[in-house]
Parts: structure tokens; C-alpha cells; sequence
């Protein structure tokens, strides 16, 4: 492939993969409703459109219409600026997901990720730690104690998750031997999935991707009882509308995540044993890839109207004496693995 | 001095007294329907029983004198079951008539079933039915069925009013009140029997359901129908006077007022013909002006004039503090053609309450110095006067002056200038050039002297658009204080007009005099220092029940 | 000194925590396949019970006549000082009627104290909730929104003889 090839395809793919965030975010924001209310022995939204399915974008418009209100207290670069981050640092995260093996389309080699990156999961890991700054600027300057609070407990909460975060990964790396996510799917082949093999990491980096993500039972910047809206209490019409995006569009990255580094990613087990043609498999491979991330994604809403929030204390708690221990007693289970089993 | 025991209190009693009178001396009141303080006593509704040790039976303490050494139970068991009893009896055949009757609210009977009675009722047969609607006179309504017989009001007709009018006919439970054969309860004093019937059997044609007593406001005041200035209460709903009740002041008028006096001297106040806003005639026709205009303008023309060919004339119906201003201006302008018109019916008094002078404050304008100066002219005077072209401005407050001769209304077209302060558009204000809008007697602070030479306050009850209720001081109903401005209570008509001292004394500010009360009370201070008849005196010694001046009145001049 | 288990204190099990959200879990996914309760208004409209206490009411007799006989009370006892009556005479045997009777149902907090209080059953609370306006002065019902002829009103009528 020459360079205009590779820009071609690459744009494609940046288009592909934004349109398909933005469109799975509208049906995550109505699933998350709907579910919450069947949850709640509810309906939920079921009058706009087919079964209520087009409330998100009527949403959607309601805030394109709203004024975008600033406070007059606010440093105004970085109000206007805070959402912008977010978004950035959300979307920019998938360019290093694999949907699937590498395939052939019109001639040419092409793999389902927008850039192939050797160090991918080091990418995923800055990526979401940049994430934090969009939330602290908006505390910062929003002018407001509120928001103000919410951006402190977003960052001391993403510090301390990192952590162990960053440890539970390192089992990961530690069997795949590689920083590329297609390398560490391929790793998993089989029933070699990383959750089998290493529980405990698997545990502690779902737990930490819910604290990254702020979702519940993790959402302390914008715990409504205590702090109105947290970090967004001053935000309005479609900068708001942004933190909304950026908050669903973490959720599905998180999913990605997830299966990609304990699922197994886009694999399929003993899939080529049943003697598929190549072109069936990968549609399949995909599939399941996606299905894995579907699954995820109700996980988190499920999560979210099962388990009440934690408090502050119970939060840092939690993250430095029990996810970090555990996260590394992880490695030294995985480090035992390899030693015993010459993996 | 005799002593007497009532529950346990020893006090001293006079020779004479009944023990309801002793009793009620020393704070303890007895229950009861029939006695009144004033009336003579009849004994006949029984619910003031007491028990008295060492007689044998129960006995009425409205009708048992006291005696040296006697102790008297109120409380006692035997007392309680008795007037239990009397309650009860008191209750067969009264209808529950409570909802729609007048009298809810203050009613005796309502206030005694609660405190004495027995809060059920035994009789379960049909209760006797009268007439519910039988006119009684003019003014008056009656409802046989409530009545329970205490005989209050034929003994004030009697002993009161000295007009035998009401008796008791028929017997046992069909007894109930009628007037002689053709002939209706009129006496100029009827209406008082309303407010002496323990019971709603009596209600007054005029607020007859009007209003729940409990919504409406109530202002202590006199009543301005004649030089007796009987104390008065007026009671306000919705901005809107609805009814006078005479207030209790043995100097004055006791319990009582007349039915001139309650009927026909509030109603002008809240009449479709008030004047709302000053006025100043263009081109022949009253326009309405703002205070300022209209102010500069009186102040302008006023000084066109030579100092003799102005003239004023005060009001017997207006305060001492506006009298007071009025000479005020007068001074200021250099005239001493000063002088008010009386309103006299000769020979309509009696030797109750009413008197001659159809005006509260005769006296009182006269005192305060409204009367011909040095050279000046009297009323007759002006009005030759201007017959004669000499005087040609005349400034009028708070009268009809058209009262005066049958051809003073065409006087007065001869003027050149005519200020009026007026409440209503009478037919001295429709002629005016320039009229200001006077605050009646109920929408200000004030002070009237009464034909024995007793000053007594008026306090505003009406609200004008510069008087808000709570702010003021003024006595507001729990619709007042709890409305809003969305209420449609709330949206009682505020007129808006002044108290007639305050627009004289903006008007003294144009015209260059130094003036600068706020509140009536200074004005009256500062009369109080410079009138012997009222040395020593405040609003806080004249109070709720009024005080003499310091000088021998003769009866005012009546011209 | 001997340390006392409270009952707050948590078993082994129930500290490894896992276990307990995975009861959770199971809780809320076994609920969202159980049958709904949500009505969906308007289509479906809530048909309250005779104790529920809707909009106040006047009860116009068969004759067309209020009951009421503007004595006054609800307006007094209502605590939001909502209802405003003036009264006026009659030629019927009641006397007294109510010539304006007036209830902002802005103010009404639905206490159903007016019901309580009136001496003639001629003010009940109706099944009606569903209150619209668009401004302060619609908000106002006169005698022509509030009268409900008796026969509407006999489900209230009979509760209130039962409980009343
Ligand atoms: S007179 Fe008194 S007790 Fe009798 S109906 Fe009237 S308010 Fe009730
Ligand atoms: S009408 Fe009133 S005052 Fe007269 S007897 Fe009857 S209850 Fe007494
Ligand atoms: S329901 Fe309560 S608040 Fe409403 S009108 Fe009746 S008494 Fe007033
Ligand atoms: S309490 Fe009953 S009778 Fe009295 S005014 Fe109210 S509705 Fe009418």
C-alpha cells in the first residue's frame, strides 16, 4: 500500500469507527433507560418513536435547543474547553480496539483497527489518564464548589484506580508478551482467555475501569445527593450534551477493554476446527466481539441499578488496601503461572 | 366594708350589689344570657346559678343581693350539672341554625354550649318550628326559632330607648317576641338590641350575611353622626366597610348608638361617587391631574390673589389636625376670612345620645381656630362676599358648603378660584377648580372633640393607596395578613386620597411655609402646645376611650 | 474488657463481598422480567378509590340547587386559605346561599379539611385530578367548575357516612 492508500483507508476507518461510537452511545443512552425502569418495575421511554427508540435523539435536540449557559465565576477557556478534552480523549481511545483478525477487502490487507499500534495498550492507559483533566478543568473552572469538589474526587479517584489498574494489566502483558492488543488477542486463543487464567486480575481491572469510567457504584464527582451535578453542576445545552457523550462513549472503550484484554477479544474458541470459510469466520469473529462488548455494556447498566454508591472514604478505601494488594497478588499468580507451566 | 367569698377570693363588695355584679368586679365572670349591666334584672334564663353555703337550693346570681360573710361557689359540682341542665334545656328546641346564622361567632349561646354544655343532646322528638323571617320593624329581622326568651330586648326598649315597642306572647315553648298592633320596632336606637341579643334571633337587615364576623377586621373609632361621638368599631373586609358596632365608653355612650349613626355614616366611604385622585378643571370639564400638578397649580393660582379676597372654610366633619392646618394656611396667605358651616337640626335630640349638631367636631373646629380673625368675615360674611365680587378665591375642605342657604350654590359660580378637598363628589366638589381627593374619616389618623369637650382618636380602618395595613399599624383580619397580591380578597379598591392636614400641608410647601410633620400625631402635638384646651394632651393620654380638654366649655355657638 | 459482636458485624463471607453483589445482581435481573406497574396515562387513567381526596367539589342537589349555605367554615378552616365564599339571602328554606364561592386551586393543598368541616356535606373532595391552567386567573374555580351534581359524587358521599 503507498501513503495515499494508507491515509485513504485510515480516514475510512476514522469515520467508520466515529459514526459508530455516536450511534451506539444514542441506543447505550435508551438501553441504560430502558433497563433502569424494567429494573424498577418501570416501563421506561416508550413513546418516542418504535418503542420509545428515538427519546435519545429527541434528547439530543432538546439540548441543541437549550441556551448554553457560562457563569459569569467561570475561567471561560477552560469551561469551553473541559468538554472538548473529554470527547477527544473518549473518541481518540479506539483507534488502538481490534475488531477482528485482518482481512482482505478488494485486494487489499486490511486490519479492523484504525492504527495498529506496537504499544496500544500503553496508548489506552495515557489516553484515559488525559480523560481526568477534562473532568478537573470543568470542576476547576466552573466557578462553583460543587463542581469544584467533583473535580478534585474525579482525580484523586482515577489516581488511585490507575494504579491498580496499571498492575492488573501487567499480568496481561506478562503472558502475552506484547504491549499490542492484536498480539494479546491472539494470545488468547483457545479457552486461553486471560479471565480463566488470572481471576483476580480480571476482578480488579473490571472494578477499576467502573472507577475510571465514573460509573456507579463509583460516581462520586457527580453524586447528586451531595453535589448537585459534581464536575457538570454548571454545564448546559451541548457542552453538557459533550460530558454525556463522553461518559458513554468511556463506557463502550471500557467494554472494548475488557474483552480484549480478559475476553479474548474478537476470538471465537476452536472456531476453525469447525471448517468455516474464511470470510463466514471473520464475520463471526466479529460478531462475537461485539457481542462480548454488548454483554459488557449491560454489565455496567445492570451494575448500576444493583449496587448503591460508596462513600468517599469507603472509594479510596477499598481502591488502596484491597484492589491494589490484590492486583498484585495477581502478577505473582500469573508469574507462578509461567514459572510452572513454562507458558 | 362587706365581704363576700366567690371560689375561695375574699373581696369586699358595696351594699347593693348583686353577686353577678360582685363577682364580676373581681375578674370572675358568671355565665349568663338574660343580665346585662345596664338592664334591669329579669331572672329568667337560669343559667347563672351558683351554689351559696348554707341555702338550701341553687340561686341566680343576677338576682341575689350579696351578703356580709356569704360564700359563693362557681365551680362546684352541683353548679356545673346544674347549668349543664339549663344548657340543655336552653338547646331543644334552638334550631342548628349555626351555619347560617349572623351571630356564629359571637354568639353566647355558641360560646356557652361550648364552655358549659354538654356537647350531645338527649331530645329526640321534633323541634318546635316559628316563624324565621318575621320583620320587626325597618331595620330588623327576627327569628322566632332562635330566640331563647331572655327578654333582653324588650327591657332595653323599655329602659333604654323609653319606647315600649316589644313584648313575649303566647306561653311555655310557642313564646316568642311580637310588637304591639300596628306598630314597628322604629325607635332610633333598635339596632342596639342586636348587638344585646345573646343570640342571632336578632339580625340587622343591613349586614345581614354580609360577612362572617371572623373575617373581618375591626378599628376602635367614633362615630361621626352627631356631637356625641359615640365610640365606635368598624369593621373592614376586603378594604370595605361592612358594619359600626358601638364600643363601650361610660363617659360618652355607654353600650349603645343610634341607627343614624350605624347606618348612614360609613357607607359614603366605599360609594361608587368617591373622589379618587385629584382633579383640575381645563376647559370647563374636571380632569384628572398627579398630586404635583395639581398642587403647583392651587399654589399658583392662589397667589394671583390679593390676600382679602381669599377665603377658607374649615369642616365640623374634618379632624383637629386638618382644622388645625387649615388655619395654618390661612395664616400663611394673610387672610382672616376663616370660618366653617355648621350642621344643625334644631330640635333633633333627645336626652339618650342624639344631639342637634349633626357634626362630630364643632367644637373641636373652633378650638383649633377656625373662626373669623381680626376684620375677617364669617361664614355668612364669605358668602356675601363673593356675592360681591370681593372675595374671589375660597378654599373648602372636607364639607358641602351648598348646605348653607338654598342659594349658595350659585354663590359660587361667581368665584374665580375654587379649591375643594373633598371625600365625595358633592355639590361643592363638582364645581370646584381644583379638587383634591380627602381621606374620609375612617381611612386616617385623627382626633375629633365632642360637644361635652372630650377629644377622642380616629384611626384609619380603610386603606388608601399611600397606607398599606401591615405596615401602618392598622388592623388587618387573617385575610389581610396571610393574602397575597394574587388573592382576589386583596383586591379591595384603595382610593387614592389623602388625609386633608397632609394635603394642606404639601400645599403650604408651595406656597413657600415651612411644614414638615409626618404623622398626624405631630400635628396634634403641635397644637397641643399651642391651644390651652389641649395642654398636656398625646394620642397616648387620649388613647381608646378619649379625654377633656382643659378648658370650661360652654355649648359650642351654634349660629 | 470483652468486646461484644454487634449485630452490624459482618461474617467472613459476607466481607469478601463478591457473593452478596452477586445476590444483588441476581435480585434485580429476576425483577426485570416481572410484570410492570407503570399505567400509562392517558391512555389508561388511574380510577382512584372513593377515600382519595381530588379537587374539592360543590354538591348540586337534584334540583339544581348548592347544597352549600355559605356559612363560611371551610373557608375558615382551610389552611391555605384557598376558598372564598360570599353569601347572600334566598327565598328557599335554607335562607343563605352562596352568591361567589371560590376555590384557588392554586393554593388547595387537598387536606380535604373543607370536606371535614362543613356542617351541610355540601363541599366533598371528587375523584377529579387532573388539573390544567395556564395562568393564575384559571386557576380560580368559581360556582360553574365547582358544582357536580349528587349523583357524581355518591361514591364520596357513602364513604364519608361510613367513616366520617
Ligand atoms: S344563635 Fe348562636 S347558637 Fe343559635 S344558631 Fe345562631 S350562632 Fe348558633
Ligand atoms: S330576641 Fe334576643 S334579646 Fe330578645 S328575647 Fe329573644 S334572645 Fe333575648
Ligand atoms: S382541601 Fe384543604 S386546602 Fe383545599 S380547599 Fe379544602 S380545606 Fe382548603
Ligand atoms: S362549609 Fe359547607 S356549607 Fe359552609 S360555606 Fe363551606 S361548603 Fe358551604
Amino acid at each position: 500500500m503507498n501513503i495515499t492508500e494508507i491515509i485513504v483507508v485510515s480516514l475510512i476507518k476514522i469515520v467508520l469507527v466515529i459514526v459508530m461510537i455516536l450511534v451506539a452511545v444514542i441506543f447505550l443512552v435508551y438501553f441504560e433507560r430502558r433497563i433502569s425502569a424494567w429494573i424498577q418495575y418501570r416501563i421506561g421511554p416508550n413513546r418516542v418513536g418504535w418503542k420509545g427508540i428515538l427519546q435519545t435523539t429527541a434528547d439530543v435536540m432538546k439540548l441543541l435547543l437549550k441556551e448554553d449557559i457560562v457563569p459569569s465565576a467561570s475561567n471561560k477557556t477552560l469551561h469551553t474547553l473541559a468538554p472538548i478534552i473529554a470527547l477527544f480523549v473518549a473518541f481518540s481511545t479506539y483507534a488502538v480496539i481490534p475488531f477482528g483478525p485482518d482481512v482482505t477487502i478488494f485486494g487489499y490487507q486490511v486490519k479492523l483497527m484504525v492504527a495498529d499500534v506496537n504499544i496500544g495498550v500503553l496508548y489506552v492507559l495515557a489516553l484515559t489518564s488525559l480523560g481526568v483533566y477534562g473532568i478537573t478543568f470543568a470542576g476547576y473552572s466552573s466557578g462553583s464548589k460543587y463542581s469544584l469538589l467533583g473535580g478534585i474526587r474525579s482525580s484523586a479517584q482515577m489516581i488511585s484506580y490507575e494504579v491498580s489498574m496499571g498492575f492488573s494489566v501487567a499480568g496481561v502483558l506478562l503472558l502475552s508478551e506484547s504491549l499490542n492488543p492484536q498480539k494479546i488477542v491472539l494470545a488468547q486463543s483457545g479457552w486461553m482467555w486471560n479471565a480463566i487464567l488470572q481471576p483476580i486480575g480480571f476482578i480488579t481491572f473490571v472494578v477499576s475501569a467502573f472507577a475510571e469510567t465514573n460509573r456507579l457504584p463509583f460516581d462520586l464527582p457527580e453524586a447528586e445527593p451531595e453535589l448537585v451535578g459534581g464536575y457538570h453542576t454548571e454545564y448546559s445545552s451541548m457542552k453538557f450534551a459533550g460530558f454525556f457523550l463522553a461518559e458513554y462513549a468511556n463506557m463502550i472503550i471500557a467494554s472494548a477493554m475488557i474483552t480484549t484484554l480478559y475476553l479474548g477479544g474478537w476470538q471465537i474458541p476452536y472456531i476453525d476446527k469447525l471448517g468455516l470459510g474464511v470470510t463466514l469466520t471473520t464475520l463471526l469473529q466479529v460478531g462475537a466481539f461485539f457481542l462480548k462488548v454488548i454483554f459488557l455494556l449491560f454489565f455496567f447498566i445492570w451494575v448500576r441499578w444493583s449496587i448503591p454508591r460508596f462513600r468517599y472514604d469507603q472509594l479510596m478505601s477499598l481502591g488502596w488496601k484491597v484492589m491494589f494488594p490484590l492486583s498484585i497478588i495477581n502478577i505473582i499468580w500469573v508469574a507462578c503461572l509461567i514459572m510452572i507451566f513454562n507458558l | 366594708m362587706p365581704k363576700i367569698t366567690v371560689d375561695g377570693k375574699e373581696f369586699e363588695f358595696k351594699q347593693g350589689q348583686t353577686i353577678i355584679e360582685a363577682a364580676r368586679e373581681n375578674g370572675i365572670s358568671i355565665p349568663h344570657f338574660c343580665w346585662h349591666p345596664k338592664l334591669s334584672v329579669s331572672g329568667n334564663c337560669r343559667v347563672c346559678l351558683v351554689e351559696v353555703e348554707k341555702m338550701p337550693k341553687l340561686v341566680i346570681a343576677c338576682s341575689t343581693y350579696a351578703a356580709d360573710g356569704m360564700v359563693v361557689h362557681t365551680q362546684s359540682e352541683k353548679t356545673l350539672t346544674a347549668r349543664n341542665a339549663v344548657m340543655e334545656f336552653l338547646l331543644i328546641n334552638h334550631p342548628l341554625d349555626c351555619p347560617i346564622c349572623d351571630e356564629a361567632g359571637e354568639c353566647k349561646l355558641q360560646d356557652y354550649a361550648y364552655k358549659h354544655g354538654k356537647g350531645e343532646s338527649r331530645f329526640e322528638e321534633i323541634k318546635m318550628r316559628k316563624e324565621k323571617r318575621v320583620s320587626l320593624g325597618p331595620r330588623i329581622i327576627f327569628d322566632a326559632e332562635r330566640c331563647i326568651s331572655c327578654s333582653r330586648c324588650i327591657r332595653f326598649s323599655d329602659e333604654i330607648a323609653k319606647q315600649k315597642q316589644l313584648t313575649f306572647v303566647n306561653r311555655g315553648d310557642r313564646v316568642t317576641i311580637t310588637t304591639f298592633e300596628e306598630e314597628g320596632f322604629d325607635n332610633p336606637y333598635t339596632l342596639n338590641t342586636i348587638d344585646i341579643c345573646p343570640v342571632g334571633a336578632l339580625t340587622s337587615k343591613d349586614f345581614r350575611f354580609k360577612s362572617r364576623v371572623w373575617e373581618m377586621s375591626s378599628t376602635k373609632s367614633v362615630c361621626i353622626g352627631c356631637a356625641r361621638g359615640c365610640n365606635t368599631e368598624i369593621w373592614v373586609r376586603n378594604n370595605q366597610i361592612l358594619r359600626l358596632t358601638p364600643r363601650r365608653n361610660e363617659a360618652v355612650n355607654s353600650y349603645w348608638m343610634c341607627d343614624h349613626g350605624r347606618l348612614d355614616t360609613f357607607k359614603f366611604v366605599n360609594a361608587e361617587d368617591r373622589v379618587d385622585g385629584s382633579f383640575i378643571r381645563r376647559e370647563g370639564k374636571l380632569e384628572k391631574a398627579d398630586w404635583e400638578t395639581a398642587l403647583k397649580e392651587a399654589a399658583k393660582r392662589i397667589k394671583e390673589f390679593k390676600n382679602s379676597e381669599i377665603a377658607v372654610i374649615g369642616s365640623a366633619f374634618a379632624t383637629l389636625e386638618d382644622n388645625y392646618l387649615l388655619t395654618k394656611i390661612a395664616k400663611s396667605i394673610g387672610t382672616a376670612n376663616i370660618d366653617f358651616v355648621r350642621h344643625v337640626i334644631p330640635g333633633d335630640q333627645d336626652d339618650i345620645l342624639i344631639k342637634e349638631d349633626k357634626t362630630p367636631n364643632s367644637l373641636g373646629a373652633e378650638l383649633a381656630g377656625v373662626k373669623p380673625g381680626k376684620n375677617g368675615l364669617n361664614i355668612s360674611g364669605i358668602l356675601d362676599g363673593i356675592k360681591a365680587g370681593k372675595i374671589k378665591a375660597l378654599l373648602v375642605m372636607d364639607d358641602d358648603i351648598t348646605t348653607f342657604a338654598p342659594d349658595t350654590e350659585e354663590i359660587l359660580t361667581k368665584l374665580d378660584l375654587l379649591i375643594v378637598l373633598a371625600v365625595n363628589f358633592n355639590k361643592t366638589a363638582v364645581m370646584a377648580d381644583i379638587l383634591f381627593p380627602a381621606a374620609s374619616f375612617a381611612e386616617k389618623h385623627g382626633t375629633f372633640v365632642n360637644f361635652s369637650g372630650r377629644v377622642q382618636r380616629i384611626r384609619p380602618a380603610v386603606a388608601t393607596t399611600g397606607l398599606d395595613r401591615a405596615l401602618d399599624g392598622m388592623t388587618m383580619s387573617r385575610w389581610d395578613k396571610f393574602g397575597s397580591q394574587f388573592d382576589r380578597w386583596m383586591q379591595g379598591h384603595k382610593y387614592d386620597s389623602k388625609p386633608s392636614w397632609k394635603i394642606l400641608a404639601q400645599l403650604g410647601i408651595q406656597l413657600g411655609i415651612k411644614i414638615k410633620y409626618q404623622m398626624a400625631e405631630e400635628v396634634f402635638d403641635d397644637l397641643a402646645a399651642s391651644a390651652d384646651a389641649f395642654k398636656g394632651l398625646d394620642y397616648d393620654v387620649i388613647g381608646d376611650l378619649g379625654a377633656e380638654i382643659k378648658i370650661k366649655v360652654k355649648e359650642p355657638t351654634l349660629a | 474488657m470483652e468486646l461484644k459482636r454487634r449485630e452490624k458485624d459482618l461474617t467472613v463471607w459476607q466481607k469478601l463481598y463478591i457473593p452478596e453483589i452477586v445476590k444483588g445482581l441476581a435480585l434485580t435481573l429476576r425483577t426485570m422480567f416481572k410484570p410492570k406497574v407503570t399505567m400509562e396515562y392517558p391512555e389508561i387513567k388511574f380510577q382512584p378509590p372513593s377515600s382519595y381526596r381530588g379537587r374539592p367539589v360543590l354538591v348540586q342537589e337534584e334540583n339544581g340547587v348548592e347544597r352549600c349555605v355559605a356559612c363560611g367554615l371551610c373557608s375558615r378552616v382551610c389552611p391555605a386559605l384557598a376558598i372564598e365564599v360570599q353569601a347572600a339571602e334566598t327565598e328557599l328554606e335554607k335562607e343563605r346561599y352562596p352568591k361567589k364561592f371560590e376555590i384557588n386551586m392554586i393554593r388547595c393543598i387537598f387536606c380535604g379539611f373543607c370536606e371535614e368541616v362543613c356542617p351541610e356535606e355540601a363541599i366533598v373532595m371528587s375523584k377529579d385530578y387532573e388539573l390544567v391552567f395556564t395562568n393564575r386567573e384559571d386557576a380560580i374555580y368559581g360556582k360553574d367548575k365547582l358544582l357536580v351534581p349528587v349523583e357524581k359524587l355518591k361514591d364520596r358521599l357513602e364513604f364519608l357516612r361510613k367513616f366520617k
